[in-house]
């Protein structure tokens, strides 16, 4: 009934808004407003709470750890635990590793003349070409490896995914920390090496959310041994899962909120008691 | 809140995909075992055993292949254009449901079929067809593409309006989006001028129609205009009825 080919104006439905519309669009008198859909019933989640670790160096301002407490959001840190997204992640970060070089010689590549190497009939042997051949020795190699790319595509979504299982599973074996900050004026390994061997915290992988990483602590940790410090735009599935320990600073914490929660999920909000000493803390801090 | 259950924790060493999600490569030619040993999959002898790319798609080893035995026929028109029908009843059950209404001020255009469900995609433009014209009841006024003999019939006897205008496929897509900002062109192709300077068509440059509009709210100045310029030619004489007065 409509004819052969296709609608010239493609895709008038599924036009994404607010791509180049004019400033000044004419308001739609003649059709009724559809009412909004009405959203099925969602249950409330409860916010993760962790305890702060004591920072490397505590500021001024900065809130004392052993009374603060850090509210996360649970759909980043309290995410079912999916071993198969993490080993998708990771193994497209190893592909993409692979540096892909092995090379070999083909019989067109070895160097050599063309010349037949015996005549075609008589001699009650093989019929040979050249010398070249890979069935000879010094040949040329049959189906060998080239130069290669072995970098894989994985959806972004499996890859944000990742992040939020990994950061998750961190939480629940109780071996992520957030810091208020992370910062080191001093500037000495010396005494950066002594302050994490007395929190505890070799091999473990510090993250921090600042937009330039602090430039004292990053010449300190430098040559200390098991201990990394990278900066949320570096962070990714590998590096969380290989490291043992993980500390965020709050701006990493709230980078990865940002970035990865999940819209539209009603969360109980944060119930703020006075503070007493036997308030119970629901997750473990660092261990 | 600990549970008793011991999970060990993740690391690289105890992740894997998961199960029935990775499937074994199939590698021919190494051992009966495997089941692809031997000739590989590729039976005995014959052209297909061999290396290399085979046949040509289409090949049918000699015999005129089914893409050669039917001869060509016609063209492609690259001026088709695709209207989307709506038929009288279908704007009558709109408007007797709400979701639709159009006044003199505000008539019915592409936009409000589109926006209210009554047409699902606009096409090259939208074609008012008159199936179910028994059931239309209120004056409706309406700017389309197209309009058919007995939609115009039964628009007009309910008292209503209908103009046929020229949309290009950027005016299309303005009316649509309801940008003011850019004027819609006028018809180029002397087929188009044609169409809307007849006033059977109801064309929007019919000079017919534009009197029978008369000061109707939606007519737009630039019409008249339009209708001035493009009608050049009804005011011309040729060259024949020049020679035959002479």
């Amino acid at each position: 009934m409509l004819g052969k080919g296709a609608s010239r104006i493609a895709g008038l439905a599924s036009r994404k808004p607010g791509r180049l519309r004019a400033a000044v669009t004419k308001p739609l008198v003649n059709v009724r407003a559809r009412s909004p859909v009405t959203p099925e019933a969602k249950s409330i989640v409860e916010p993760v709470y962790l305890g702060l670790t004591p920072s490397l160096k505590k500021g001024r301002w900065d809130p004392p750890a052993e009374k603060s407490v850090a509210i996360l959001e649970p759909t980043v840190f309290k995410h079912p635990i999916r071993r198969d997204i993490l080993h998708l992640c990771v193994v497209h970060h190893l592909d993409g590793l692979r540096q892909g070089s092995a090379n070999t010689k083909t019989r067109g590549e070895v160097r050599g003349s063309g010349r037949k190497i015996r005549r075609q009939k008589g001699t009650g042997k093989a019929r040979l070409g050249d010398a070249q051949n890979p069935m000879l020795r010094g040949g040329g190699i049959a189906f060998g490896p080239k130069p290669r790319d072995f970098s894989t595509k994985l959806p972004r979504k499996v890859v944000e995914m990742g992040m939020r299982v990994a950061l998750s599973a961190k939480l629940r074996e109780e071996k992520l920390g957030v810091m208020s900050r992370l910062y080191w004026p001093n500037g000495k390994t010396k005494f950066l090496a002594q302050k994490i061997d007395t929190l505890g915290l070799r091999k473990t992988l510090f993250v921090t959310g600042e937009a330039k990483v602090h430039e004292g602590l990053k010449r300190a940790i430098q040559n200390i041994p098991m201990v990394k410090l990278i900066s949320t735009n570096e962070a990714s599935v590998f590096e969380l899962l290989k490291w043992p320990r993980v500390v965020l600073d709050l701006k990493a914490v709230e980078f990865f909120e940002e970035t990865l929660k999940r819209q539209n999920v009603p969360i109980l909000p944060a119930p703020l008691l006075e503070q007493t000493s036997s308030e119970a803390v629901e997750s473990q801090p660092l261990s | 809140m600990a549970s008793k259950i011991r999970v060990p924790r993740v690391t690289m060493a105890n992740i894997r995909p998961a199960q029935g999600s990775q499937q074994n490569q199939k590698r021919v030619g190494r051992g009966q075992g495997s089941g692809y040993g031997g000739t590989s999959g590729r039976g005995h002898n014959g052209q297909k055993s061999r290396s290399g790319p085979g046949i040509r798609p289409g090949f049918e080893g000699g015999q005129t292949p089914i893409t050669k035995l039917f001869p060509k026929r016609g063209f492609y028109n690259h001026n088709e254009k695709t209207y989307a029908p709506i038929n009288l009843d279908r704007i009558q059950h709109w408007i007797d449901q709400g979701r639709l209404t159009s006044s003199p001020e505000n008539p019915i255009t592409a936009r409000d079929l589109f926006e209210s469900g009554c047409v699902h995609n606009v096409h090259d433009g939208i074609k008012i067809l008159g199936d179910g014209a028994e059931y239309l009841k209120t004056p409706i006024y309406v700017i389309a593409s197209r309009a058919s003999q007995s939609a115009i019939k039964a628009i007009e006897a309910t008292g209503g309006k209908v103009v046929c205008k020229y949309y290009n496929s950027l005016a299309l897509r303005d009316c649509v989006d309801g940008r003011m900002d850019r004027v819609s062109a006028a018809p180029t192709r002397r087929e188009d001028i044609i169409f809307y300077s007849n006033y059977r068509n109801r064309g929007f440059i019919a000079p017919d129609t534009l009197e029978k509009l008369g000061d109707m709210p939606f007519v737009e100045e630039r019409w008249k205009l339009l209708a001035k310029e493009l009608g050049t030619w009804r005011r011309q004489t040729s060259l024949a009825e020049n020679m035959a007065t002479a």
